[in-house]
């Protein structure tokens, strides 16, 4: 399957080996031919030069010149090979002498006088003479009787450009090879480097729910993919403890449910045994809603715990008066909390940016727990406090205080800090987790304290974001 | 009040059918929905309660066909507690909805709000038996002496007093004294009655307030 914005790194980091092999070495044998193309010209040029001091010495000698007119074979064979050229004559007149093997095309190269010493600059190259390169030098030369003569000495390139096409040959040929090889074994390389990957991916594919507690096996791998490998079995470590939580929230409902359920089949069975009074049928069915109100308040509980995506909540955010809310909350529990005896002390400032339904929720379900475990004849205090960043809500009531290791988990569901005053008519174990969850939609905070006989919870709800996000 | 039930569920139809019976309307059941477009199109009912799941022809179609000709007021009923779900049936021209399970005197009090014509005036002076309430100054007297009431008390006993003789629920109580549009796990409305009969009832031979059981309260001069 190809994913678009995909790309293969085996495939990148080969092209990548193949042109950095192709350009070092390429570069270097381009160095390499210059220098030795350098070398190669000194040499013939030098060559050129000792030459043609040879021949003025020898030429010196009006015997000498006879010599060679007499036996031009001696001085083909003194030049060499095919590729030298010799001509020897007065200015302005047909040469005297011409040793041409390869019929060449004379060219005119100025002479050097004859009191000048020579030197390797006076060597002329000429691009191309029948398509090859040319190196001629030409000297003036005193011959004693025969007068001021002329010599020009040169010499065709093909050698040495052959030599040169096929060093370039190979240092192409060379590196291409090199680039070639450079690549599968990058290939290899990274076929190899990222074994461990495929390894942890065959792995990671064999976790599923029954196996969630195997970790990634760090033995064996490269250094660079512990990171990844860490955050993985975190991930994994996160996903186990919710998988856990879950499965606990399902079987803790389960059981919440078998009481009601058992409750109305056996009343209700009973009931049928015999004929009975209209009087005892409406008991029976009154209790009966009774606890069918209690499962579909549990239900609704439950659903609202599965709610997960905040945007609803965080889009039907408004500003509400902190004062107003707080009012609102003591005015609803203002009889039950005066039946034992409760005050509260309702006090807010500022505005609480928040959804108003699942802030007075949220408030209703920590007031009623105040009242339902406070001391008699005591104060409950609900605050609300504006600071910058938002709004601290707190709800603080005296009595017995709760042992630290309860403080932690008050905010799961089902938990009770007394498992024996499970399943109380009006508490269903879920009030404080909807209070956690309302927090979480509002992308706020929650806690509890608990120190000397006052458990104080606190709500922090964000402060509304203006357009340019300052606070 | 004529009304139309759609709803295709045997039980759930039948105890709609008979409590909305009992209470003196006139109700026509269909059972599914093209039968419930049918009756809806070629009758006159005054308020249509339509059951958003049921097989062939859904409760929103049968919206949408149904607002093509007719604008009779429409509350549904539905098992998916989703926003999307909700808004759904408002944008499609319902007027109110109820999630399942609701309850029975909780319908009612929709159904009456709905058909309801004319803006809602508030009285200033109420009077069942020998209970005055004067909206205006708050002040509430029995048998000529004055009773003094908290807000929410007095909040209370005028929900009551403009619902006589009509059974009203918890949640409904609630939603409409304090605002709380959710079902408490505490008895707060239970308390608030109770603590509202101690003062304009126990001293008195009448009693206003009754305990409906299983359902709310009813506020009546009849026991």
């Amino acid at each position: 399957m190809k994913i678009a914005g995909t790309y293969s790194l085996t495939l990148r980091l080969a092209l990548v080996f193949a042109v950095l092999a192709f350009a070092s070495l390429a570069g270097l044998g381009a160095a390499l031919y210059n220098q030795l193309e350098e070398q190669l010209t000194r040499r013939d040029d030098i060559q050129l030069v000792s030459r043609i001091d040879q021949l003025r010495t020898i030429l010196n000698d009006s015997n000498t010149l006879e010599l060679i007119q007499n036996k031009p074979a001696l001085f083909q064979n003194m030049l060499g090979n095919r590729e030298a050229l010799l001509t020897i004559g007065a200015p302005g007149q047909p040469p005297l002498f011409v040793v041409n093997p390869s019929n060449l095309t004379l060219p005119t190269v100025p002479a050097v006088p004859i009191n000048h010493v020579m030197a390797l600059n006076d060597v002329q190259h000429l691009p191309s003479i029948n398509g090859v390169p040319f190196s001629a030098v030409a000297a003036n030369i005193d011959s004693g009787d025969q007068g001021n003569l002329q010599v020009l000495i040169g010499k065709v390139m093909s050698e040495r450009t052959a030599m040169l096409a096929s060093y370039r040959l190979s240092v192409y040929g060379l590196a291409s090879l090199a680039a070639i090889v450079l690549a599968l074994v990058g290939c290899l390389l990274v076929y190899r480097g990222l074994l461990p990957l495929r390894r942890i991916a065959r792995h990671a594919h064999g976790i599923g729910i029954a196996n969630l507690g195997e970790r990634l096996d760090r033995h064996g791998t490269p250094r660079e993919l512990q990171p990844m490998i860490e955050a993985f079995n975190a991930m994994l470590d996160r996903l186990d403890r919710g998988v856990a939580q879950l499965s606990q929230v399902s079987t803790d409902m389960a059981h919440e449910l078998r009481t009601p359920i058992n409750n109305l089949l056996g009343e209700t069975q009973v009931a049928l045994q015999q004929h009975r009074s209209v009087d005892a049928y409406q008991q029976l069915l009154a209790s009966n809603v009774e606890e069918l109100e209690r499962l579909a308040r549990m239900l609704d509980n439950m659903l609202f715990l599965a709610r997960t995506d905040p945007t609803s909540a965080l889009n039907q955010r408004q500003e509400l008066d902190a004062c107003d809310e707080m009012q609102r909350i003591a005015d609803y529990f203002e009889g039950l909390a005066a039946d034992v005896g409760v005050t509260i002390e309702a006090s807010g400032s500022g505005v609480i940016w928040a959804e108003p339904m699942l802030l007075r929720r949220a408030l209703a379900n920590l007031c009623a727990n105040a009242i339902k475990y406070g001391a008699a004849d005591s104060t409950l205090q609900v605050e609300a406090i504006a600071k910058a960043d938002g709004s601290y809500l707190r709800v603080r009531n005296h009595g017995a205080t709760i042992p630290p290791e309860h403080l932690s988990r008050l905010f799961e569901r089902f938990y009770r800090v007394d498992p024996s005053r499970e399943r109380s008519a009006q508490s269903n174990g879920l009030g404080l987790s909807i209070v956690a969850t309302i927090m979480q939609l509002h992308q706020g905070r929650y806690s509890v304290t608990s120190v000397d006989g006052v458990t104080c919870f606190e709500l922090f709800f964000p402060a509304r974001q203006t357009q340019d996000g300052r606070v | 009040m004529n009304i139309l039930v759609v709803e295709d569920e045997p039980k759930a139809g039948n105890y709609l059918l008979n409590g909305l019976q009992e209470l003196g309307y006139s109700v026509s059941l269909a059972r599914d929905g093209a039968d419930g477009l049918h009756l809806a199109l070629e009758f006159d009912f005054d308020v249509i309660v339509l059951d958003v799941m049921m097989p062939k022809m859904d409760g929103w179609e049968v919206l949408r066909r149904l607002r093509k000709e007719a604008h009779t007021p429409v509350l549904f009923l539905t098992a998916r507690d989703d926003i999307a779900d909700r808004v759904k049936g408002l944008e499609l021209g319902a007027d109110d909805y109820l999630i399942k399970p609701f309850s029975f005197a909780e319908l009612v009090a929709r159904l009456r709000t709905l058909t309801r014509r004319g803006p809602i005036h508030e009285e200033e002076q109420l009077q069942v038996a020998d209970l005055q309430i004067d909206v205006l100054k708050r002040r509430v007297t029995r048998a000529g002496s004055r009773i003094t009431l908290t807000n929410k008390e007095f909040a209370l006993l005028q929900l009551f007093a403009t619902h006589e003789g009509q059974v009203l629920s918890r949640s409904l109580i609630a939603s409409r004294v304090w605002d709380m549009n959710f079902d408490s796990d505490t008895n707060v409305v239970d308390v608030a009655v109770r603590r509202l009969r101690a003062k304009i009832d126990d001293p008195f031979p009448l009693k206003l307030i009754h305990s409906v059981r299983g359902i709310g309260y009813r506020f009546d001069t009849q026991p």
